[in-house]
């Protein structure tokens, strides 16, 4: 090609390039109305704006990780000028305390609180609530991503693990409420005057479904087994209400998920009701929930069988309940200063046919050694149905052979004794994880349970 | 015309045409960024006149997730103790070494941000992490909230931290001699220098265990160590080694300390020791 064509070409490719590059139409579609940098800014001031509307703030049932810890409360009320005054139901102290915040961008949007409140408590790598956290606190975070509204409410999203925190408006009776939520804890806790067993119960309006349920305060969270063997397990965080509880996740029962339970003082149980008779709820049992045959050991024919409390082995087992202990001390305390209790031992189905509770007692400077002895002798009904035994009382003696006379009811013992001979009855079950055969005598009508080693 | 001369004029012209076609000026609106200041505490005033304006240095204790490690469960400090902290730094820490190495010298060789931490900062070893230097732009302070300034011990081990830190900051400056370092103890570093033995440590020439995980953090530790004890508490340390060999280790790093400071700063490393442990006192007793 000549070269005046290359030219020629040349011109007319930059000629046409030329005319054509201001077309206006190269431009990227416009998505928006406005540049990214107006968007930003427009939604800090939303979220600010939003969260300075409550008139008594926010409040948040924060679970850090609900797949194992519970919910802390945190009432928020935001300020001119980047201030937030704060209080939570973490500790012991809920009193208002002031710090700054502020709306930075995050991954998105987001409220900051920068400098120390209450909500930084949920994440101090130095205060872990198990060994498992071990330097990584309640998981907690305090900058939370702005994902909008959601019927009045700020949804947000924690920093680090992303989970849902949602932002409600408080009421004046939030903040005055805020310290009934550890009197709470202390209910879902349970006292020591509450029976033993406590279960969840699920309830689709027909049938009802039982779960072991457990609780540990540390961490707020509980586990609840089933007791029909398959292996099903509730897990769930809980937060802690002036009324009762919220957990998290739902209890799903027959598709609805039940959040909200309600605590009644009269039986310290707590229910969450949905509809068409949906219900869970965590009660109390006098009754083991899961009935064994293990008091046939105690019957008639079943051998000269011996179990005992032993004050070096078995007294500082967690079955042990407070009313046995307390008893237990108050008998010591009785008994005589410088005594103790070194065993409770009921012996059942004796060579001669009898049976009895022998109380041996020694120096608290030297318990190894028995110095005092009282028997009371007792014979044994059993409840097929319920699966209990009940001792009927006998005589006392101090010493177990049938020419002894009888001695009048050691006063000190009375108390204690009482529980073993409760006309209602006793269950008598095997327990596990001891290191050690041993079974415990509990009550079926009192928080009373004794852990006994078994000789057998 | 020559037909090259003819198109040049032609491509000349085009080119004008093609460069000067587009131009469209739209006129500049105001910025979209936030220049607002925000209002300033007492304690941002002191920061400045303390920190920022002599020193050029920021002291951070708002949080800012981007100046601290997110995996860590960490948090800000609370406000009334970032003074007290920040007070015993700028006493043992920077007028030490202003006395001893002039005014300018932490003023060219300092972080140019000090990030202050609330609470501990704990490794899943169980050991905690005291501080941190980042690339020598950046120390940072942990356990702000604990520091009680009338405790002895405890302003120690808290200065001890940012004497440490600012070393790496030294070593990341001006190097020391790595290669001699190296061929005193060679074997003798570990990973698992937490499950060390203290006495041990020392008899192997290493003034803590911590000194055990590399050779920069055994010339850190070497340094800082001496700087945040009197004289005589550094000579009952060695009097305490017993293997001879372990003595002789130790007492050639802090040569090779001693050295680097003199080579690198022209600093008389025994006069900042004096000059730290002298403002030390002042500290605690007011």
């Amino acid at each position: 090609m000549k070269l005046k064509n290359i030219f020629r070409y040349l011109m007319m490719a930059m000629l046409m390039v030329n005319l054509s590059a201001c077309n206006s139409d190269t431009d990227a579609e416009q998505k928006f109305d406005v540049t990214p940098t107006e968007r930003l800014n427009a939604q800090k001031k939303e979220l600010n704006d939003l969260l300075l509307s409550s008139e008594q703030g926010w409040k948040a049932v924060y679970f850090t990780d609900d797949t194992q810890l519970g919910g802390f409360t945190h009432l928020f009320k935001f300020l001119p000028g980047k201030k937030v005054e704060m209080a939570s139901d973490f500790d012991a102290d809920t009193e208002k305390h002031t710090s700054d915040y502020d709306v930075v961008l995050g991954s998105t949007v987001s409220v900051l609180f920068n400098t120390f409140n209450r909500i930084h408590l949920l994440s101090d790598s130095g205060n872990s609530p198990t060994t498992a956290l071990r330097g990584k606190g309640y998981l907690g975070d305090f900058q939370f991503l702005y994902y909008g509204q959601e019927n009045g409410d700020i949804i947000f999203k924690s920093n680090r693990l992303v989970r849902e925190v949602r932002f409600v408006k408080a009421t004046a009776q939030d903040w005055v409420d805020l310290e009934q939520n550890l009197v709470m804890e202390q209910n879902v806790i349970g006292g020591d005057t509450r029976p033993l067993f406590r279960f969840l119960e699920t309830n689709d309006g027909t049938t009802a479904k039982k779960y072991d349920f457990s609780f540990s305060s540390v961490t707020r969270f509980s586990n609840s087994e089933a007791i029909d063997n398959s292996g099903e397990v509730i897990s769930m965080g809980v937060g802690y209400t002036p009324t009762g509880i919220v957990v998290s996740p739902a209890v799903e029962v027959k598709g609805q998920k039940l959040t909200n339970f309600i605590y009644n003082d009269a039986d310290g149980s707590f229910t969450a009701t949905g509809t068409s008779g949906v219900t869970a709820s965590i009660k109390y049992s006098n009754a083991p929930l899961v009935l064994t045959d293990d008091y046939k050991l105690l019957l008639p024919g079943s051998g000269n069988n011996v179990y005992a409390y032993i004050y070096n082995t078995t007294k500082p087992e967690p079955a042990n309940s407070a009313l046995f202990l307390s008893l237990l001390a108050n008998a010591e305390a009785a008994a005589g200063t410088g005594l103790l209790i070194q065993r409770i031992q009921p012996w059942f189905n004796n060579a001669d046919g009898s049976g009895y509770i022998e109380y041996r007692f020694a120096a608290v400077a030297n318990p190894a050694v028995t110095i005092a002895r009282r028997y009371h002798y007792f014979t044994v009904s059993a409840d097929a149905v319920n699966k209990t035994v009940t001792l009927i009382p006998g005589v006392w003696k101090s010493t177990a052979t049938a020419a002894s006379p009888a001695i009048a009811t050691p006063s000190f013992l009375k108390a204690l004794d009482d529980q073993f001979m409760n006309p209602q009855g006793l269950y008598f079950a095997e327990i596990s994880g001891l290191g050690y055969k041993a079974y415990t005598f509990t009550s079926t009508t009192t928080p009373f349970r004794m852990v006994a080693y078994s000789f057998q | 015309m020559k037909i090259v001369e003819k198109y040049r004029i032609i491509v000349l012209l085009a080119g004008v045409l093609f460069f000067g076609a587009c131009a469209q000026e739209e006129p500049l609106t105001e910025s979209q960024l936030d220049y607002t200041v925000p209002e300033k505490t007492a304690l941002d005033n002191w920061i400045e006149a303390n920190y920022l304006d002599p020193y050029n240095i920021n002291a951070q204790y708002k949080w800012n997730q981007n100046t601290v490690d997110n995996t860590r469960f960490l948090f800000p400090p609370m406000v009334d103790k970032v003074q007290p902290a920040l007070d015993v730094v700028k006493q043992i820490w920077l007028d030490s070494y202003s006395a001893v190495g002039g005014s300018d010298f932490v003023k060219i060789i300092a972080p140019r941000e000090i990030v202050l931490v609330g609470g501990v900062n704990s490794n899943s070893n169980g050991t905690r992490t005291l501080g941190i230097a980042d690339s020598g732009q950046r120390i940072t302070l942990f356990e702000v909230d604990y520091l009680n300034t009338k405790n002895r011990a405890n302003v120690t081990e808290f200065i001890h931290t940012i004497q440490h830190e600012y070393v790496h900051i030294l070593n990341q400056n001006k190097s020391f001699d790595k290669q001699t370092w190296q061929k005193i103890s060679p074997g003798d570093y570990t990973g698992t220098w937490h499950l060390e033995n203290l006495t041990v440590s020392r008899n192997l020439g290493f003034v803590t265990n911590y000194a055990r995980n590399n050779i920069t953090e055994d010339f850190a530790e070497t340094a800082s160590i001496i700087l945040t004890s009197s004289k005589a508490e550094y000579e009952a340390l060695l009097a305490s080694i017993t293997d001879p060999n372990g003595k002789a280790k130790l007492k050639q790093k802090e040569a090779i300390v001693v050295q680097y400071y003199k080579d690198a700063f022209n600093i008389d490393f025994y006069a900042l020791r004096d000059a730290a442990e002298i403002n030390t006192n002042k500290v605690i007793n007011n």
